[in-house]
């Protein structure tokens, strides 16, 4: 196929640097039907000339020995000088020893005079172009403009190169991320999300600076990089973390790294830094840990986990996620009363059979999947509460978990509002339960959107309380209307004293706040008494039920109905 | 104007020379008959009379170049002869290698301004 730049009508236009009228004449008549051509008596009208506004010349031609100033400094202004240098420049010599000094500087070839035949020359003017056009897009596709690393389709091919010319060196494959970036960018701007890309980029080439090693940013946040073996690398990490942090503006972020070292070279660049990524991946949300190394153990667990991840959706539209009821029992009265539910998911695999959430809830924490299941289990909770108003005439409230990352989700409260329209219920009928860690990581945040949400109308019930880090200052500020007590406390309240003791506090605490306190993981009456005693309003757990499917629930409404 | 001829009979390699200018005899000849005017042959010969043969190398570094890319042989052999004396700054007497040249150019003068 032709190049476009040769069915081009369009001429480039040539500099020819020479204090020789004849020498000036001879050359500009050799290209002037190739190129439109210039000229310049010395490299001090040369260099106005490149200066004037408009000018773009693909190639400058020099002589060497001029007057005013010479070619070699010329060639050194030239490359000096960020958009100029990327004209090539052929230089006009007679001496050896020129030649080697002009291409020193950054000349990309020599001519001789007397000058070789006008086709010769002219192939090399035209070679010189293309070789230099060539670059330029190269160059220009393989860096990323944020922060000047390269980019990924490049790096992997420079990895390439390495391993074809360098298979003696042991050589790591590291994957940096930044944990939860893209809220950097939402809550602060792209301008300081870019500028913190750009530091992070400079400190890993900074710290890098004296071992071989190629980097790359790819995926918005994550830095790939490629450097020869070293045994371990928090040092590094604790320097780049150090470096980043002295200098990062408002945002207070947290870089973490997944190594894979003495890469196989037999597999190809991608699947190394995949075991690299996954090993980063491990550590997500892990702020005990900075570097993970990726073995085998983490790559079957990987290969499990993508093995869920592939299949959630299909998982969802098969129905083999199950949302399940546990019911809440109001103990104030004589007789417990059925007060509301708590949906929960369960996971009956086609292959794998019943999946415990522990081990796929905080994987799509993790990956954000968690979406998919949230809503699965608002739509289906709000049509059972449809279908047992309709059926029973009874409203049981049913409290649903909304994950951090449905927190930061602009459609949010559409979403909930069209689940209540579709299935004709309040939002009294669906209670939102927010984990307390959710509310100690984005305080300001959450608190916003669950103002936002109280005003409408949900309850938010505050979950897990107890095993988050808030502070008393913190809770008494913070929009709730039940909190539900950890069932760590509960399970150990009859074994240590502590615990007891805590529960007590907790209580205490929600009686301040004037909200009620529902303890989940009671399993015993002596539990429930105790709690009761304690003045706790509400209980949830196998005492009463363990979570079971709605038709199983149903019984429980029509007891409360008789 | 100069013959390729009588450029011919001087000693040039007339075929190189049009070559060079892309076949183009009138032009190749419009550029010899500059050749007897370049100042360089002064600037040359007073610079060696000064005893500056920096200057003098400069200037007939230049000479070589165009004589060169003319390919007015005779002329161009005495050039490069004296350009490499200069370059090394021989210590030499330049008379007889100077007046080979100012023969050489005058005599390329007369057929050029014919």
């Amino acid at each position: 196929m032709k190049r476009f730049r040769t069915i081009s009508n369009f001429k480039k236009r040539v500099l020819i640097v020479d204090d020789e009228d004849i020498n000036r004449q001879i050359l500009g008549n050799m290209l002037s039907e190739t190129y439109d051509v210039d000229f310049a008596c010395d490299g001090k009208e040369a260099w106005e000339r490149l200066n004037e506004d408009g000018s773009d010349y693909s190639l400058i031609l020099s002589d060497l020995l001029m007057p005013v100033m010479d070619g070699f400094e010329l060639i050194e202004k030239v490359k000096a000088d960020p958009v100029l240098k990327a004209v090539p420049i052929i230089v006009i010599t007679s001496d050896k020893e020129s030649e080697v000094r002009s291409i020193k500087l950054g000349a990309a070839d020599f001519i001789k005079k007397p000058f070789g035949m006008p086709d010769v020359i002219l192939a090399r003017c035209e070679r010189i172009i293309e070789l230099y056009e060539d670059n330029t897009i190269i160059r220009s596709a393989e860096k990323d403009h944020v922060t000047g690393l390269y980019t990924r389709d490049l790096f992997f091919e420079y990895v390439r190169q390495i391993e074809v010319h360098q298979k003696t060196l042991d050589m790591d494959c590291l994957v940096f991320n930044i944990d939860h970036f893209h809220l950097v960018n939402e809550m602060y701007g792209r301008e300081t999300g870019d500028a913190i890309l750009k530091k992070v980029a400079d400190t890993i080439t900074e710290v890098m600076e004296e071992h071989a090693s190629l980097a790359c940013r790819t995926e918005g946040d994550s830095f790939y990089l490629y450097c020869e073996h070293q045994e371990k690398y928090e040092a590094l990490m604790d320097r780049i973390t150090e470096m980043v942090g002295s200098d990062q503006g408002p945002a207070k972020i947290r870089l973490r790294a997944g190594v894979y070292q003495d890469a196989d070279l037999s597999l190809d660049p991608e699947t190394m830094f995949d075991r690299a990524k996954l090993a980063c991946d491990r550590i997500k949300g892990d702020y005990t840990v900075t570097v993970a190394y990726y073995n085998k153990e983490l790559y079957q667990k990987a290969i499990y986990q993508e093995h869920l991840i592939e299949n959630i959706d299909q998982s969802i539209e098969d129905e083999d996620f199950k949302v399940y009821f546990q019911p809440k029992y109001d103990i104030t009265g004589d007789t417990p009363k059925l007060r509301s539910a708590e949906a929960l998911i369960r996971w009956n695999h086609p292959e794998l059979g019943m999946i415990s959430p522990g081990e796929f809830i905080p994987l799509f924490e993790s990956n954000g999947l968690i979406q998919k299941v949230d809503n699965f289990v608002w739509n289906k909770a709000a049509s059972c509460i449809r279908e047992w108003k309709d059926k029973y005439g009874y409203s049981v409230p049913v409290s649903v978990n909304v994950s951090r990352i449905d927190i930061f989700d602009s459609k949010l409260e559409e979403k909930l509002q069209n689940i209540l329209k579709n299935n004709g219920i309040t939002e009294k009928d669906l209670m939102l339960e927010i984990t307390e860690s959710a509310y100690s990581d984005n305080a300001d945040s959450l608190t916003e959107v669950a103002n936002r949400l109280r005003d409408r109308g949900f309850m938010i019930e505050m979950d897990d309380f107890g095993s988050g880090y808030s502070s008393l200052n913190m809770i008494t500020t913070l929009p709730i209307d039940v909190l539900k007590l950890d069932m760590k406390f509960v399970r150990n309240m009859e074994k240590d004293e502590k615990s007891l003791k805590l529960v007590e506090l907790i209580i205490g605490i929600a009686g301040f706040l004037d909200v009620p306190v529902v303890a989940e993981g009671v399993e015993t009456e002596s539990q429930l008494l105790k709690l009761k005693k304690m003045g706790c309003q509400v209980i949830q757990g196998y005492y009463f039920s363990r979570p079971v499917p709605a038709s199983e629930f149903e019984e429980f409404i029509k007891k409360e109905c008789v | 104007m100069i013959t390729i001829d009588e450029l011919k009979q001087f000693g040039a390699n007339t075929d190189e020379g049009v070559a060079r200018c892309m076949g183009n005899e009138e032009f190749y000849l419009k550029l010899v008959s500059t050749v007897p005017g370049q100042k360089e042959f002064t600037v040359l010969s007073d610079k060696i009379a000064e005893g500056d043969l920096s200057a003098a190398f400069e200037a007939a570094h230049a000479l070589k170049g165009v004589l060169g890319n003319l390919s007015l042989t005779p002329l161009y052999d005495k050039v490069c002869e004296i350009t490499e004396l200069l370059r090394a700054k021989t210590d030499t007497d330049y008379s007889e290698l100077l007046k080979q040249i100012s023969d050489l150019n005058e005599e390329l003068k007369l057929a050029c301004g014919k």
